[in-house]
């Protein structure tokens, strides 16, 4: 079985941001990245078929040159080559855009199974994955939680809302986007990252790939939430502080 | 090209809570904008939805009715939306942003050449135009989106960010649309949803995690607490000196030795915040600590607190909570 | 039909018995008897050598320098220093059966030697005859010594059986110490005959097939470390907790036979089994499976089986990897150990080849892991939780101005206990006017990761501090934790230079004369490992303790203090099987009746602060003596007329 999983490298997840000049984006120097969580279940759930079902485990990632020590993290947990789509204009695309550059770079690839995270960490819109299916032709499902693959065909566990689960079964080729925390994740070796120096990593310049359309939604601004950092303190007595929690949880945190 | 098209979404006969969010999200844009508002439900056999439907102020409802659409499958929404949107070339189509939703929704949006603005927070009219609020990196920044150019623009709402209670009630006629299916074009084949048999406790997936430490006193007390977890659909857990003393089963226990949790509320209950404790639950979206020595370090992390007897604010907090969840 | 009355025997006998000469016969049967000996000591022996000889060369190995060599060699071999101050009577009985050994050396040359009419002790031989029989009394001292001593340690070890000889008795101890005392009784009761007496070619001939039979047992046995224990303490690496670089692009610490190193081998080889390691060690003191004996038993009995060139796994059917991963990295058994065995490389390695090569797998750990790669911290908690601690303690941030960076460390920037250490001692250092300052960024120094043998994590860790270290100018590090003070010191030397650290229990008693002298209430130290064991600071912390109240020792301290068992990465690696290291010392610190347990480890306060509550129903206070400090420090100077006050 032939799995690409298509990764993206996000800032570290408690990173301090700051906003940038423009106030169109956050200021990314000083920042740290790693892998996007939901891809690293992704790539775990990629070399986890693998080791049972035998095959090959394709990184694939768009961004500029940094992204290249994500895509060697994920040579050194065991993908066996990778693809880099080299730009530095991913800000500027959306969903399409990008999606557009992932199906053009693999469509030779003949993969026959697609994983991604479910959404990723800083954009957060969830359908890279859907919608490269979407251009690749090929059905898919989301937010998986288990898959189980027969020749030509596939068996996933789909989450549903309160605690509902459904499986489905799908023909291949198929793109799947995995749900975060499903699996445990191996951690990188040593071993793991001197074998990663001996292998092949394929670099597609966007420029190579055919141009997509111009973004349809753009960015106008952003900013910090007028959320509150501190600890908000309730006093009265122990009633009046239970009610006024309560409609705390009620509208703010949206849990009752 | 103009109007709002809303699709709600229904389980079991019954629509979704979050779909009439979205049909008042759809509100505030027809409003705003003065264009006429419909709503659309997908399914096979959907004239027991109509009514309630029909009940709300909008200028048309839609039963999307196709024997291939008794179950769920993107393949067979994507379909049939399709064709109703081609139908109808509306400006907006407002979703919830329900996990069904996402599934097909940015599929759709991209037959149409579009992007799913998903998860929004907010929305008002700017100009012409209007900006539309979502959340970035978890929730740490918000940002300000525009959808300038070609129509339609796909929209999905979270949970919780309009008010079901602002819908305005009307009435409207409900049609039925029957768009063209052919099963060999629904690739998925769905089996039937279904719950997780009860299980080991899964502390690491709860939603709500009601949590005691030492402050607790006496293992007699615990049921205070475990009435509170119920009332508000949570689970319970404990610091490890609860767990030591056996007054609750070790996998209950939050912490670097124990579970690291992450649910949406954690309710620390009698609980200092060693920082073996702090490291397995600061992952949680709210914090809310009820403590009575005000220094106690879960204070630093919580997001709500209560400095206090526990003794005397955990009754009523489930007094409380059973109150608002009856209402 | 010798009849001497006991004067005529006294008179004849004060004299070493030898029979005057040897037939050929016997010459023949002697030179057989020792080629027979020989070739069962060699057939065994060589094979050792050969495990020792073929195993891969320490990369990182220099003889220099060679005095600290010579000074160990004379001071644990020679003077058996280490074997007599941690196990004061056997220890003495030891010595006194090596010192016969030493001395006994020339008599037994002498004795084979005479066998073929080349004695030359005697007062006919060419020495004995300058010092007249001298050199026989002489060792007769010592045989009457060793017989005594050997006596008393094969009752110790029969009889009496410390659990730490282990649960099977060793017969072959039994046979060696037969043999031995029957040594130095044929060779005393010579000295009762007459040399003419038939009696004296009996004990001739007794003494002569004792160590005949001895010489070959030597390989066979534990008491080869009678051979190799000396060479294992002249050569080896000498600092505490040495962990060797890893060479090449094929090294990933001791995965297989291939990676044993001649070190290892060697020090592998020369283990007599004593079970010091095992009495000091926390881990077998509280019923887990690792027992860092059975860990060198383990290695050579590998090698014994398959040799160093062997590609098996090191852990499995010899080693386990629970065990390994269960050592808190006290280094009691290395600071124990008689004969010269650094089980830390040794355990870490093992560790290090289950880790770089992925073959460990443990959810704690690979949180663990994953939370040093992302955040950089071991409790995977955000940054900016310490960017809002230092804000809110006003702590100056280090630019290059001040004399010290004071490194919070992880528990320091993020634990609260931790956060309150740093706080009083951030007031002793502004009381006692010393600039610093704390780094704006500061990553895990990679302490848990380079014991749990992470050498992929712990490589990043070093790498970014060291650079912040270059670009922020620091020059002097002064921190809270042991930990940190230990890898910054000699771990991150790997990757690069790296900066002057101090440990604030060292920084404080440089200063002790400035800090107010109360008389306090009585106060319990516990030694960190990291800082006693591991650096030798034992009397820093007392010093700076003694300024607030009277320091007490618990039954175990200094040397001998037992861990807190957070070390070695253990704090992150969930719940521990068996009783609970921290329990153990917990109630040893409270039964001394201290209403103060004074800690110098932020981690060492972490495992007790649960502890003490768990295990006394009134507890003492716990505080490290940076708030013992601080506290006399305010009190001083809010009542100076009353400086003295009990808690």
């Amino acid at each position: 079985m032939k799995i690409i999983v298509a990764i993206k490298q996000v800032p570290v997840r408690d990173s301090n941001l700051r906003i940038d000049a423009s106030g169109h984006w956050i200021d990314e120097d000083d920042l740290s990245y790693e892998i996007n969580e939901p891809d690293a279940y992704a790539l775990e759930e990629a070399l986890q078929l693998k080791e049972k079902h035998g095959g090959e485990v394709v990184a694939l990632l768009a961004g500029p040159e940094r992204g290249s020590q994500t895509i060697r993290e994920a040579l050194a947990k065991g993908a066996d080559r990778a693809i880099h789509i080299e730009c530095d204009d991913l800000a500027s695309l959306d969903t399409l855009g990008i999606a557009n550059r992932l199906a053009a770079a693999i469509k030779d690839e003949k993969a026959d199974l697609i994983l991604t995270g479910l959404q990723s960490d800083d954009l957060g819109l969830g359908q890279t994955g859907v919608v490269l299916a979407e251009l690749l032709g090929i059905p898919h499902a989301t937010i998986i939680m288990q898959v189980e693959a027969a020749s030509g065909s596939i068996k996933v566990k789909r989450e549903l809302e309160d605690g509902w689960f459904q499986h489905v079964e799908m023909p291949l080729p198929a793109l799947l986007t995995i749900q975060s925390g499903i699996s445990k994740l191996r951690y990188a070796t040593l071993m793991g990252i001197k074998k990663a120096k001996t292998k092949e990593v394929r670099r597609v310049s966007a420029g190579d790939l055919p141009q997509a359309a111009a973004a349809t939604v753009t960015i106008e601004r952003v900013y910090l939430p007028e959320k509150k950092k501190e600890t908000q303190l309730i006093d009265g007595s122990p009633k009046e502080a239970a009610a006024k929690l309560v409609e705390k949880l009620k509208f703010e945190v949206r849990v009752i | 090209m103009s109007g709002i098209l809303v699709v709600l979404e229904h389980r079991g006969g019954a629509y979704n809570r979050m779909s009439w969010e979205a049909l008042a999200a759809g509100q505030q844009i027809a409003s705003a904008s003065g264009q006429p508002l419909s709503a659309a439900i997908v399914g096979n056999d959907l004239e027991a939805l109509s009514g309630e439907l029909a009940s709300k102020k909008l200028d048309k409802g839609y039963r999307v009715e196709h024997a291939l659409l008794k179950d769920y499958t993107a393949d067979g929404y994507v379909l049939a939306l399709e064709q109703l949107v081609k139908k109808l070339e509306p400006e907006f189509v407002v979703l919830p942003h329900t996990y069904q939703v996402r599934d097909f929704a940015p599929r759709l949006a991209a037959r149409f050449g579009q992007v799913l603005l998903a998860d929004l927070i907010g929305l008002r009219k700017d100009g012409d135009n209007f900006v539309f609020v979502r959340q970035l990196f978890q929730g740490k920044l918000n940002a300000d989106y525009r959808h300038p150019g070609s129509r339609p623009c796909f929209l999905s709402v979270q949970a919780g960010a309009f008010r079901a209670e602002s819908l305005e009630a009307g009435s409207a006629s409900v049609e039925s649309f029957a768009p063209q299916l052919d099963a060999s074009s629904i690739r998925s084949k769905p089996d039937a949803p279904f719950r997780e048999a009860a299980q080991t406790v899964d502390l690491g997936s709860a939603p709500i995690i009601v949590s005691v430490g030492r402050g607790i006193k006496e293992q007699d007390n615990l049921p205070m607490v475990e009435e509170l977890a119920q009332a508000l659909g949570g689970e319970i857990a404990a610091s490890r000196p609860i767990c030591d003393n056996g007054w609750l089963p070790m996998e209950r226990q939050v912490g670097s030795s124990g579970q690291t949790v992450s649910p949406k509320l954690y309710l620390a209950i009698g609980i200092s915040g060693a920082i073996q404790h702090l490291v397995g639950m600061k992952g949680s979206k709210t914090v809310v600590a009820i403590n009575k020595d005000e220094n106690a370090p879960i204070f630093e992390v919580a997001d709500y607190g209560i400095v206090g007897d526990l003794f005397d604010i955990v009754p009523a907090l489930t007094e409380a909570v059973k109150k608002a969840k009856g209402a | 039909m010798n009849t001497a009355t006991p004067a005529h025997a006294l008179a004849v006998t004060l004299h070493y018995a030898e029979p005057p000469s040897f037939s050929i016969w016997e010459m023949v049967l002697l030179a057989l008897l020792i080629v027979l000996s020989l070739v069962g000591f060699f057939a065994r022996f060589d094979r050792v050598l050969r495990n020792i000889f073929t195993a891969r060369k320490d990369p990182d190995f220099h003889i220099a320098p060679v005095g600290r060599r010579i000074w160990d060699f004379f001071w644990e071999v020679l003077c058996q220093a280490k074997v007599i101050k941690e196990r004061p009577l056997p220890g003495l009985a030891h010595a006194f059966v090596f010192w016969g050994f030493l001395a006994f050396a020339l008599v037994s040359l002498n004795h084979f030697a005479s066998g073929f009419g080349l004695g030359f002790l005697d007062s006919d031989g060419p020495i004995g005859s300058l010092i007249d029989g001298f050199y026989f009394w002489f060792a007769a001292v010592f045989a009457l010594l060793v017989a005594v001593s050997i006596a008393g340690l094969f009752v110790r070890r029969f009889f009496v059986r410390p659990i730490w000889l282990g649960k099977k008795v060793s017969y072959e101890s039994g046979v060696i110490a037969f043999l031995i005392f029957a040594l130095m009784v044929t060779y005393l009761a010579a000295f009762t005959i007459p040399s003419t007496s038939p009696m004296a070619r009996g004990l001739w001939w007794a003494h002569a097939l004792c160590i005949l039979i001895f010489l070959p047992l030597i390989p066979h046995t534990k008491h080869l470390h009678l051979v190799l224990s000396p060479i294992t303490i002249f050569l080896s690496r000498g600092e505490f907790s040495h962990i060797p670089p890893l060479e090449g692009d094929e090294d990933f610490g001791l995965v297989t036979g291939k990676d044993v190193t001649q070190l290892v081998a060697l020090q592998a080889y020369s283990c007599v089994e004593c079970g010091r390691c095992s009495e000091h060690c926390p881990a077998t003191n509280t019923g887990k499976v690792l027992n860092p004996k059975e860990i060198i038993l383990g290695v050579r009995g590998y090698l014994n089986d398959l040799g160093p060139r062997s590609e098996e796994p090191l852990l499995g059917k010899y080693n386990s990897q629970e065990a390994a991963f269960q050592c808190t990295t006290c280094g009691s058994c290395e600071y124990q150990c008689p004969v010269g065995i650094e089980h830390l490389p040794i355990i870490i390695g093992l560790r290090r080849g289950a880790v770089n090569t992925g073959a460990w797998e443990d959810d704690h750990g690979t949180k663990l892991f994953l939370a040093l790669e992302r955040n950089g911290n071991a409790l995977g908690m955000s940054a900016t939780e310490r960017d809002k601690f230092i804000k809110k303690q006003e702590l100056p941030i280090f630019d290059g101005s001040q004399e010290y960076c004071l490194w919070l460390g992880c528990m320091g920037a993020y634990d609260p206990q931790g956060r309150e250490i740093i706080a009083s001692f951030a007031k002793v250092m502004n009381y006692l006017g010393t600039s610093f300052g704390v780094l704006k960024k500061e990553k895990c120094t990679g302490d848990p990761v380079r014991r749990l043998g992470n050498d992929l994590v712990f490589q990043q860790l070093a790498e970014q501090n060291l650079e912040i270290m270059k670009q922020q100018k620091v020059t002097k590090i002064v921190t809270i934790c042991p930990h940190c003070v230990r890898t910054i010191a000699k771990d991150w030397k790997d990757y690069g230079a790296s900066p002057e650290v101090e440990h604030h229990s060292e920084f404080m008693a440089r200063y002790q004369d400035k800090l107010p002298k109360t008389n306090g209430p009585e106060i319990v130290y516990h030694d960190p490992c990291y800082l006693g064991r591991y650096r030798g600071s034992y009397d820093q912390p007392r010093e700076v303790l003694a300024r607030s109240g009277k320091v007490i020792d618990p039954p175990r301290a200094r040397e001998r203090s037992f861990c807190c068992g957070a070390g070695g990465g253990l704090a992150f690696l969930g719940e521990e099987s068996g009783e609970r290291i921290s329990h153990v010392r917990a109630k040893e610190l409270a039964a001394t009746g201290a209403s103060i347990v004074g800690a110098a480890c932020p981690f060492c306060n972490t495992m007790f602060r649960d502890a003490l509550a768990a295990t006394s129903d009134a507890p003492p206070q716990l505080l490290d003596i940076a708030q013992i400090t601080a506290q006399s420090i305010a009190n001083a100077t809010t009542t100076p007329s009353n400086g003295a006050q009990n808690a």
